[in-house]
């Protein structure tokens, strides 16, 4: 599982974009590890709201996030809009020693500066080397950018274009379209504040 | 994901949630002045977003019983499903995720995966096995954790089982190792086989962050011409062993 690699967009955009996910290593430290994916996810979920997911069970747009943690299965994610929530949350799960891994995703220099103010040295990075094959069938970047916050694959570019048709059409808001494009990412990796971002950008008319 | 004709109300709504657009509305052949939504079965992957978006006011949409061949395609499109095989849900492994307690990946060599079908476009399994073919052949071997090794016919030449070859999934990862004598090799070959498959692959690089680490590996997918991107995966190493 890969997916919150391969996140397209312009570099200012991806300044807001910091998915953080949290994962057993079965065999090693699953025994239990409800209770303590719980006590981590309330520790995120102080710093950020943007979204919250596990995605054997769902995000919070499907369901609250207090039911989700419930149910918790190998991990969740959470998404971060900015690098002073994220340092303040690296922090916390730093000093709280709960023995869960965690990662964050978003651009190398950002994410390791975050790290260096948290008193965090990462051991471990994953690099996505591009896009390859047959990229006529690809989305447009613009449309691009959106599906690649589901690295599941499940936000449909063409819920995109819906959603920049029916802001046009003045028929839905466009936080509300962000939530539409949200729900789909079981996860709850996807950056409705980002979705924002860009949709405001795509129906700026 | 099936469409129960009779309940369909020709509303459209569940159209443009398919990720890969297999759904159309048509004419109504009994009332030609209504419609229905109709879902292209050989294009669906069975991925179960148009179900749980939950915009079918009459609940035309369900999940039919599915067989093998054709189960494969949830098992590798929806992530709520876990794979017997591995126990894990989605389609990979823990990868480097929990590298810090598991120390599955060693200094010395990379951890690699080509992701046929992402980003959100999906592919046939055949291009699955023209990649894993022309990667067996440079000596790689597959990661037994991963599902997608459940799905060959031999394990070794990366030869599927042939009555999945036409099957179609929203992705599948081939996850390997790569050894320092191994890199310019498998970069070369899928630099080549870029140019042969129907669908699109996406390339991630598992490494160590020190230079003498990385260094090697982007030096030589650079010159190739693989893009590197400025952002990815960092595992902050918080895990440790609990279990007693």
């Amino acid at each position: 599982m890969t997916h919150t690699l391969h996140r397209t967009g312009e570099i200012e955009s991806l300044k807001k974009d910091f998915p953080m996910l949290t994962h057993v290593a079965r065999g090693y430290n699953d025994i239990g590890a409800g209770e303590r994916l719980k006590q981590m996810a309330e520790i995120a979920r102080r710093y950020t709201d943007l979204n919250f997911g596990d995605c054997k069970v769902a995000n919070k747009f499907m369901m609250p996030p207090e039911q989700i943690m419930q149910k918790h299965t190998v991990g969740w994610q959470v998404v971060f809009k900015d690098k002073k929530s994220l340092i303040a949350c690296m922090k916390e799960l730093k000093e709280k020693n709960i023995g869960i891994s965690v990662v964050v995703s978003g651009l190398f220099d950002e994410v390791f500066a975050c790290c260096k103010k948290a008193g965090i040295n990462p051991p471990l990075i994953e690099f996505a080397l591009g896009i390859h094959g047959n990229k006529e069938k690809l989305w447009p970047p613009e449309i691009l950018e959106f599906v690649t916050m589901c690295g599941h694959g499940l936000v449909s570019g063409h819920l995109v274009k819906k959603m920049v048709e029916d802001i046009k059409k003045k028929k839905i808001t466009i936080k509300k379209a962000a939530t539409e494009l949200a729900k789909p990412c079981l996860c709850g990796a996807f950056n409705p504040h980002r979705a924002s971002i860009l949709l405001r950008r795509m129906t700026r008319f | 994901m099936r469409i129960a004709i009779d309940k369909c109300v020709g509303c459209g709504r569940c159209v443009s949630y398919c990720p890969v657009g297999a759904i159309q509305l048509f004419r109504d052949e009994q009332n030609p002045k209504k419609k229905k939504s109709r879902i292209d079965e050989d294009e669906c992957l069975e991925c179960g977003v148009c179900f749980r978006a939950n915009v079918c006011k009459p609940q035309a949409i369900y999940l039919p019983e599915l067989k093998w061949p054709r189960v494969v395609r949830r098992a590798f499109s929806d992530p709520m499903v876990e794979h017997k095989e591995t126990g894990v849900p989605g389609r990979g492994t823990e990868e480097m995720k929990t590298n810090e307690v598991t120390g599955r990946f060693k200094r010395g060599s990379w951890g690699m995966a080509v992701e046929v079908g992402r980003p959100g476009i999906g592919a046939r399994l055949k291009d699955l096995e023209l990649i894993a073919m022309a990667l067996a052949e440079k000596g790689i071997v597959f990661e037994p954790r991963n599902p997608v090794t459940f799905l060959f016919e031999d394990v070794k030449t990366g030869r599927l089982k042939p009555e999945l070859k036409n099957e179609k999934v929203l992705s599948a990862i081939i996850e390997f190792e790569v050894k320092p004598d191994q890199l310019g090799g498998v970069f070369q070959t899928l630099k080549d086989i870029s140019g042969k498959v129907e669908a699109v692959f996406s390339v991630d690089l598992i490494s160590f962050p020190e230079k003498e680490e990385k260094g090697p590996a982007l030096e030589i997918a650079t010159k190739l011409g693989f893009p590197v991107y400025p952002n990815g995966k960092v595992n902050l190493g918080l895990g440790r062993v609990l279990n007693k």
